[in-house]
């Protein structure tokens, strides 16, 4: 019996050490390209969910490099935390995927690499390549820390049958349209729509503000939220709800019933990446919905400019193979490559000459792009937008006043930006 | 042998203890000290650029309406929740004592489930339980049955803390279950069999011996919820990250956003010791009335 005991104890003891040993190699080989043989390999994280979309890409890139890619998927849900612990513990990966909205604060954290000697020595990474709009998310204080991959904007998705109902034979051009058509659509019924105001949305708004005029924050950094050109977006948008042309909380419904079938809500603004989600979810009305151009407001119709740069982690020390991983993915044939897998859109404005991008539903998105600007870049700009949303519930929920709420959000944004 | 064996028992405790010590009583001291600074994303890659701000993070999340805010729901929570969890999950205990046999069995491990199964998942099916459109939502379709409107349950500010205090409840169910479960067996029978030759009912036993008998198990239980409820977290964060308008808001949540979606940590810190304080004067009370208690039945 003692002797059993004696053996169980000592395989369990060997068990435990085997999986720490275990564990602690794993660690290693996983996130840093530093100390490790790394001549020959190079780490990427990428923002998704899974490395099929980007696999593909990895895989070209080896065969005619010879060099083997460590990727690491990373849902965006996690990234930021992810990101964060990085920065925390000083070991990144070698190229990392950074959304643009992140790359303020973390160019001001020191976590990104100046690239600017190999963008001004690379072809493939000259910024003339890409959309002015991204290459603007990318240079911060003068320098580059970054390099475009892929770019979206919002655009505005229309059941066409529906609309042709109400007398619409294309999509509203201005915002006098867009208000008329959306409460025709509502008057189909009570649990009806005509239109959605993305309250989740933390750019949403801003778009509609800079469309009325709006700077939103003037060259001296201070916050323009109590200006007639940004109340006036407001008051506008919350007509929408206040009338019941658009929802204003989550109907909780899936795609295929608010945008498919009967079309509880038949117009809505979003980005590429609903193209296929619609294909796929929402098969029954294939030919009765397309895409346009956001319409006009008072003063334009400028969109939002978002999407995905590829940069290098500050502290690797990994710097010429992550350079030839990010010209190789800079590419127009490779970002292509990636439109076919997820939908993104490339960067690269060569890219756009092919015929993948051809399609009507596309081209709407190209053509946005030229009236299209990104969200201020600012550290703090996250702060401010995600409590914009708080100040905007209490509006659409809670039937506070527009200006007095637009006050609270403008005094609290100045103590943010102070 | 006398020193080997007073040895023995802090061997056996070392590697607990430095695991404790690590990852829990040093990050508290951490934290207590980062609540001082201003630290923030900037701070955490270059610790020289970290300011020494005195008492102004704790002077400000005391002014912050939404911490205030998530202060009143989080008692709220536990005001509602604890009585909840405790007497019900103390019911079910009961009942599945009372007998034998696989039904028994099957509904212990039917109450014990929601307590193992992962928040995400469990969301994702609450999601859809609580959904406010009476043809997908399963309980706003029965409630229409009997012609009870369609209730925004995770929509309407005033119903959504009473579904996340639903949904905890559900889930906070079978711990406690299995620990009342644990107490009850170790009730010695024969004061039962006393009680029924002296005529007793089986609500009059259970009032005067099981109750009394689980005295010290009760205390164990009103305890660890009133501290896991004091860090409500999960429910929120899952279904409605706060909203509708901060009704759902707890401290823990509100720490959480501001630690790691604001990159705050300074301001996060400075809450999260208020929590600390609030956690440990609620479990010293407990624990006061308790021995109090104690003294006055012997």
């Amino acid at each position: 019996m003692a002797t059993f005991k004696k053996m169980l104890l000592g395989s369990l003891s060997l068990a435990t050490i085997g999986l720490l040993a275990a564990c602690g190699n794993e660690g290693e080989t996983e996130g840093s390209g530093t100390g490790s043989d790394s001549s020959e390999t190079v780490t990427f994280w990428f923002m998704g969910d899974g490395n099929e979309q980007v696999q593909p890409i990895l895989d070209a890139f080896t065969d005619e490099t010879g060099i083997t890619v460590n990727v690491q998927s990373i849902p965006w849900s996690a990234a930021h935390d992810r990101l964060l612990t990085s920065v925390a513990s000083g070991e990144g990966p070698d190229v990392v995927q950074m959304g643009t909205t992140w790359m303020a604060e973390f160019v001001d954290a020191g976590a990104l690499m100046d690239i600017s000697e190999y963008t001004e020595s690379s072809e493939d990474l000259n910024p003339d390549n890409f959309f002015e709009g991204n290459v603007a998310t990318t240079q911060i204080d003068g320098a580059t820390y970054a390099i475009p991959w892929y770019t979206e904007t919002r655009a505005l998705y229309y059941r066409t049958d529906l609309l042709e109902e109400v007398g619409y034979s294309e999509a509203p051009k201005t915002w006098e349209e867009l208000k008329d058509a959306a409460t025709k659509l509502s008057e189909r019924g009570d649990n009806m729509y005509g239109f959605n105001v993305d309250s989740a949305d933390q750019t949403f708004a801003m778009m509609f503000a800079r469309q009325n005029g709006s700077e939103l924050l003037n060259e001296n950094n201070e916050p323009q939220f109590t200006e007639p050109e940004f109340t006036e977006a407001m008051e506008y948008l919350n007509g929408f709800i206040q009338d019941g042309a658009a929802p204003g909380q989550d109907l909780g419904l899936d795609i295929s019933q608010t945008f498919g079938g009967e079309g509880i809500v038949p117009m809505f603004i979003s980005g590429p990446w609903m193209i296929s989600i619609i294909n796929e979810n929402a098969p029954d009305i294939e030919g009765n919905w397309a895409t346009a151009v956001l319409p006009e407001g008072p003063e334009n119709n400028l969109s939002n400019t978002g999407g995905a740069n590829l940069a290098i982690w500050n502290s690797t020390e990994n710097v010429d193979n992550a350079v030839l991983l990010i010209e190789f993915m800079s590419k127009p044939e490779n970002q292509l490559q990636f439109l076919e897998t997820s939908s993104s859109l490339p960067a690269n404005m060569e890219a756009w000459e092919d015929e993948a991008l051809s399609n009507e539903l596309i081209t709407t998105f190209g053509e946005q792009l030229e009236n299209s600007e990104h969200m201020p870049l600012l550290p703090e700009w996250e702060q401010i937008a995600q409590s914009f949303l708080t100040y905007w519930e209490q509006i659409t929920v809670g039937g506070a006043d527009v200006a007095e709420q637009m006050e609270a959000f403008n005094e609290e944004a100045t103590n943010i930006l102070n | 042998m006398k020193s080997r064996n007073k040895l023995a028992p802090w061997v056996f405790i070392t590697p607990a203890m430095i695991l404790l010590i690590a990852f829990s009583i040093l990050p508290i001291f951490i934290a207590f000290f980062i609540s001082f600074t201003d630290l923030s994303l900037s701070g955490l890659a270059d610790f020289s650029r970290i300011e020494f701000v005195g008492l102004e993070n704790y002077q400000d999340v005391t002014s912050d309406g939404v911490f205030l805010q998530s202060i009143g729901n989080t008692l709220f929570y536990v005001a509602l929740g604890v009585p909840l969890v405790v007497t019900l999950s103390l019911t079910v205990a009961v009942l599945i004592q009372m007998g034998n046999g696989p039904f028994f069995d099957m509904m212990r491990l039917f109450f014990y489930s929601p307590s193992i199964t992962n928040i995400v998942a469990i969301a994702i099916v609450w999601s859809f339980l609580f959904n406010p459109n009476q043809s997908i939502g399963l309980i706003n379709q029965v409630l229409s049955w009997v012609n009870i409107g369609p209730i925004g349950w995770l929509q309407n500010p005033q119903v959504a803390k009473i579904s996340l205090i639903i949904l905890a409840v559900w889930r906070g169910l079978g711990i406690n279950m299995l620990i009342f479960s644990a107490a009850l067996q170790n009730i010695s029978p024969t004061l039962y069999e006393a009680a029924e030759i002296d005529g007793a009912t089986r609500w009059e036993q259970i009032w005067n011996i099981t109750i009394p008998q689980l005295k010290f198990s009760t205390f164990f239980v009103v305890v660890t919820t009133i501290i896991g409820w004091l860090q409500f977290f999960e429910e929120p964060f899952v279904m409605t990250e706060g909203g509708p308008l901060n009704s759902t808001m707890s401290i823990a949540l509100f720490i959480y956003k501001n630690g790691f979606q604001f990159n705050r940590f300074g301001y996060a810190a400075a809450g999260s010791m208020i929590l600390f304080v609030i956690i440990i004067v609620a479990t010293l009370l407990q624990m006061k009335v308790q021995r109090r208690r104690d003294e006055n039945t012997i």
